[in-house]
Parts: structure tokens; sequence; C-alpha cells
């Protein structure tokens, strides 16, 4: 067993010398992340600790890089799993990337308006650093280069749908069933066929006026939508049973986004068409529970820096179009965003304020945070998520505040 | 009538003499528009290294490849970030015009992997937590300041002009500079910085400079903040010139690619 496990490690570190010759370039994170409920100081709401590690390589023609992460948690089973692995073939005007990727699309920062490939993980709702919220799909992607122009096409084979919260979690968002349902997950899988598979395609240019987006894509939502069959009491005409399938429906988008500069200010927008998505009502005309609409998602954002505090505020609305009674969504959905970031001793200590205020329920997610690099690539960072209101998007959570505190360190 | 006479000429050459004095004496404007105008190349690339050093002594080290390319009307450069490792792979892009134009900026953060406009409005941030700002890491146009040539001394052995500059407009970040000018190479030695009360905040310090393809290259600088006893180095190696850059460089596939 000792002869096995020496062997072993020399045979890593012979692997590892080859690579690191080779120009395979390793890097990554170490970080504990520890986080309590205000309204219960005896609950931890996370304890974990993560492995994120990158293996890369690029030459001139090919590259490819592997993002293997380790989550370890105190009260679940350890997460195992690949955020991106992929090839990639450079031409002289042209790039192919194949496999698992991270593909990110639009203007808007901390809202998924045209940004609709990589689906989302929202286990801890929206809490996430942006890198980990996003999962990777696997696809290929080509980019064709003019200039300043850019065309990407996508296809992606396999649907990936967001991944949800488990059943008990504290971020398990309200559910609008009347009694415990019956689950059906038969169809909340989609089939690995040609016919289920995803295409998107984005023109960007990058210039001194502006910088522009259009994009568009036939391919399935990512949040399920919730199919009921209800089973009535004949005797007492009252809901004796009711099942829940949920299943991801095809629809099509096209949008776009730009940022333009105006001074000391950068104006940014961001909109999306979505023909055929699936929205849960009560109406009667609908037995099932889900209704088909088309949607409309946009934003229009506005960046500026005053005294050296980086501001930033963004509007975003959602509106369902030919709205019908019943329908569990608001017609019109507003949300804002602010951010206000700041450095001090010179790039060793930031201060952040991050916030989304539901218009509509008047809710808010309130995101305060410091973050101090106690040396070159170990940051320490407390922070706190603060939910304010009853109801809606963020007032949900109300009972979810938390302080926490993450150690990292990057290598 | 002799002396009257002799009078006249020892006046007419003196003031002849001094006319032509004034002819050979630059002025502090001629003087920082010749280090304006000193030929700089089509292209450059090199990596630098930013030693950070505070009070304490403490050092903190950035490195990051960087790519210039000017056609006469505009700069464009982009910078790659090789460590501390939690900013690699980050990118910056910036292009400056030769006009009024502000400057136009991106930044590509992997961890976000997306390329990001960013306002150019303030100039007079500190780069990296550096004792530069963006504004001192640019070329400010000698129209831009009103420039005064106060003396000749000598420094560290080599004969400078030394030049007091003031800025026309109001409300920039220094009251004033004064830059010592090496005569025979119209480049700057040494220049403080004067903060909006008058008094000293840094000096910026030439220490190392060669003659590469025919372009005098500044290979390291010393900037201190005597204020804050914090000082920055930086340092250029593998410095490449004119080797023709191409255009695709400054593109969001390049920020994107990190090379």
């Amino acid at each position: 067993m000792k002869k096995k496990l020496f062997f072993a490690t020399v045979l890593l570190v012979t692997v590892f010398n080859v690579q690191a010759q080779d120009e395979v370039r390793f890097n990554g994170y170490v970080r504990n992340y520890t986080g309590v409920l205000m309204a219960d100081f005896n609950q931890f709401s996370i304890v974990q600790n993560t492995l994120n590690l990158n293996i890369e390589k690029k030459t001139d023609r090919i590259g490819f890089k592997v993002n293997p992460y380790v989550y370890h948690y105190a009260d679940r089973e350890l997460e195992i799993g690949l955020r991106e692995a992929f090839l990639d073939l450079y031409f002289d005007n042209l790039d192919i990337r194949v496999g698992k990727q991270q593909i990110i699309w639009g203007k808007a920062e901390g809202v998924f308006i045209t940004d609709i490939i990589s689906p989302k993980d929202l286990r801890e709702f929206l809490l996430p650093d942006f890198e980990e919220i996003r999962t990777g799909v696997t696809s290929f992607k080509v980019n064709y280069y003019k200039g300043v122009h850019t065309i990407e096409g996508v296809w992606v084979p396999v649907f990936t749908p967001t991944l949800m919260p488990e059943a008990g979690s504290i971020w398990q968002p309200d559910m609008i069933f009347p009694i415990e349902p019956t689950w059906d997950y038969s169809t909340s899988v989609k089939d690995l066929t040609l016919q289920n598979s995803e295409a998107f395609l984005r023109y960007s240019m990058m210039s001194s006026a502006f910088d522009l987006e259009l994009v568009g894509g036939t391919f399935f939502y990512d949040d399920p939508a919730m199919h009921l069959t209800r089973q009535m009491n004949p005797a007492t005409m009252q809901l004796q049973n009711l099942t829940v399938r949920p299943d991801y429906h095809r629809v099509s988008m096209g949008g776009g986004s730009f940022s333009i500069p105006l001074g000391d200010l950068v104006i940014r927008a961001e909109g999306a068409y979505y023909a055929g998505r699936n929205f849960q009502t009560t109406s009667s005309t609908a037995p099932d529970a889900t209704i088909e609409k088309d949607y409309l998602h946009y934003m229009a954002g506005i960046d500026y820096t005053l005294g050296g505090v980086k501001l930033s505020a963004q509007f975003i609305q959602e509106n369902i179009l030919n709205y019908e009674t019943g329908i569990y969504n608001n017609e019109i959905e507003s949300t804002m965003t602010f951010l206000a970031k700041k450095d001090f001793l010179r790039e060793r200590l930031w201060v952040e304020l991050f916030a989304y205020v539901g218009l509509n329920n008047s809710d808010a997610l309130i995101r305060p945070k410091v973050s101090y690099a106690f040396a070159d690539g170990f940051d320490i960072q407390t922070g706190a998520n603060l939910f304010t209101g009853d109801k809606g998007r963020f007032g949900q959570y109300n009972d979810n505040d938390m302080l926490y505190m993450k150690l990292k360190y990057s290598f | 009538m002799k002396t009257k006479k002799m009078l006249l000429l020892l006046t007419v050459f003196f003031s002849l003499y001094s006319i032509q004095q004034v002819k050979s004496q630059q002025t502090g404007l001629q003087i920082m528009q010749k280090v304006y105008d000193l030929p700089t190349p089509k292209d450059m690339q090199a990596e630098l290294t930013m030693t950070l050093t505070n009070k304490q002594g403490e050092k903190r080290v950035r490195k990051l490849s960087q790519f210039i390319s000017n056609d006469g009307n505009m700069e464009k450069k982009i910078m790659f970030f090789i460590s501390p490792a939690d900013v690699k792979g980050t990118s910056f892009m910036n292009w400056s015009y030769n006009t009024e134009k502000d400057d136009d900026q991106w930044i590509y953060l992997p961890a976000l992997k997306r390329t990001k406009r960013i306002s150019s409005g303030s100039k007079g941030d500190y780069f990296m937590g550096s004792d530069f700002t963006y504004d001192d890491l640019g070329d400010r146009h000698p129209n831009e300041d009103n420039h005064k040539l106060l003396r000749e001394e000598i420094l560290k052995g080599k004969a400078c002009y030394v030049v007091e500059s003031t800025p026309k407009a109001s409300g920039h970040m220094y009251a004033k500079t004064i830059t010592w000018v090496l005569k025979d190479k119209s480049i700057g030695l040494k220049r403080d910085f004067y903060d909006a009360n008058g008094k000293l905040l840094k000096t910026l310090e030439m220490k190392k400079y060669e003659n590469i393809n025919g372009y005098l290259t500044v290979l390291e600088t010393e900037m201190k903040n005597v204020q804050r006893n914090h000082a920055t180095v930086i340092s250029l190696a593998n410095v490449k010139v004119n080797q023709g850059i191409a255009g695709s460089k400054f593109t969001e596939r390049s920020m994107t690619m990190g090379r």
C-alpha cells in the first residue's frame, strides 16, 4: 500500500513537471465560506469549503481548459464537478470551442436578459459569485472575426436546466400550490436528440462610439413550467390530490444590448423579446395551470465614477404581453439595482454595497461587503445579505438575512 | 567726441550680445515641447513589473504584459495582467486620441467572462494601487500648462534645464510640476509633483533608459509619494519596438483570449 502511494506520488509529480514544462498552467483558489442566519445565530446558513482549479494550455493554434471544482459542506454530501472542460482551435479569423463552457452575453449586471445560454445555479438563490452562478453547458461555439465585428454561433446539443434549491432548502421559492403535491418528473429530462438541441447566434462590435450586441436563439427556457393535474373529491368537491409535472418548453428569443460612453458616464441598455414562454395561471381556461405568452425583458443602466466611488444603477422591467387575469406573475414587474464600490489602502481594502430593489412588492436584497487583501492573492471578505419586504422575489426570503465571512486564497 | 562714439559702439555691441543670448536661451515651453516631440515608435511591447513599497518596507509585486500602437492620431494600448493570482487573466484596453475626445476604455474580468466598457473620467485614480495615476502614465500635451524655465543645474552629474509647469485649467490634481530635463537628450530625468495646496506630493525619477532601435526608452522609473512614504518602481523588460503589432491585438478577441 505504501509502495502504491509512493509510486502514485512519483507519477503525479512527474506528470505535473512534464506538464509544467509543456506550459500547462495551473491556477485557482481555495476558499472557506461560512454564513450564519441573523434570525438565529445558532444556525449556520452555509459552511462550505471550496477548491477551484483551472488547468489550461494555449498555443498559437490549439488550447484547452479544464475547471474542476470541489464543494465540501458541513451538512451535505461532497460535490465534485466540472464547471468547464473544453478544447479550442484557433484560425486567423476564426475560433472554435467545443465542450462544456460558460457563455456570457449582454451588458446587464446581476440580471439575465439576453444572457440565456449558460443555465443558472440558483441553489443558493442569487448569492454565489457570478462565476459560480452560471453552470457550464456542453456546446459547439464558433466565432468569426472581421475587424471590430464578431459573429458567434452556438449549438447546444444537450439541454441543461436551471439548478433549483433542493426540497427543505431555505432558498426554495414560495410554492403556489394549495396542498402538498405529488411530483411527476417524467417530462423534466429532455431526450438526447437532435430535435431537442438549441441554437444561438450573436453579432457584436466594439468601437470608439459604442459597443453593440444583437442576439437570437431557439432553446428550452431554463426554468420549468409546472403543469398541474387536479383530482377532486366527488363527495366534498374539495381538492383531493394534486400532481405537478415540471416541463421545459422551447422558446424563441431575439434581442440586443449596447453601451455608449457619454463624457464621464457609460450608458447601458439591453432588451429581449421571448416568443412562447409558459407562465403559471389560475385561469379556468388553462386546465393544467400554464399559459403561453410572449414576453419582454429589458434594462437601462448607467455607470459613473464620483470621487473614486464607482456607482452604477439599472432599471429592469419584465412585461407579459396580452396579459390575462389569473397569471401568477405580474403583468409588469419592475426591479432596480444599485452598486457603490470604492477601494482604500491602495486597492487592499474594498467596500461595496449592491442592492436589488423590487418595485412591485417593495422588497429588496441589500448586500454590503468589505474585502481586505491580507496578502497578494489572499482575501478576507465579510458581508451581509439582507432581505426586506414580506413577499416578492426577495421578500419571500425575509427570514434568511445572513452574515458571512469568506477567506480565499488564489494561486 | 571720441569718447561719445566709443560709448555708443559699446552700447550697440552689448545690446546685440544680449539679444543673441536671449535667442539662444530656450523658453520653458520650447523645452517641454521638445520632450513631447521626442520620436516614439509606431508600436511597442514589453513585460512590465510594478513593485509597490509601503512605509513599513513591505513589497507587493504586479506583473503584466503590454502592447502599444500609435498611428499619430490615436494610441491603442492593451495590458494583460499576469500576477498576482487573483487578477491573472484580467485585461485592460485603452484608446486615446490626439483630439479633445475622452479615452475609450474596456476591461475584461475572467470571472465575469465579459468585456465591459468603463468610464474614462477618472484619470486622477491610482493605477493598480500604485503611486502613478492614469494621468501620470499618459502624455500631457505642453499646451495644457504654462511653462517657465527656472534655472539650469547639474543633477546626478548631468546638465539639466529645470522647468516649472502650471496647469492652465483649474481643478487639476497638481498645482504645479517641476521637471529636470536633460539638456542633450530632451528627456525628463526627474519631476516633482505639488498637490493642490502647493506642497510637494510625489517625486518621479528616471532610473534607467536605453536607446532601443533608435528610440530613447525609459526602462525603469520610481515614483515616491513623500507625504505617504510609499513608492512604486515600474520596470520594463523584453522591450520590442516597431515589430508591427497587428490591429487585431486591440480587439475584444484579444482581451478575451488574454494575449
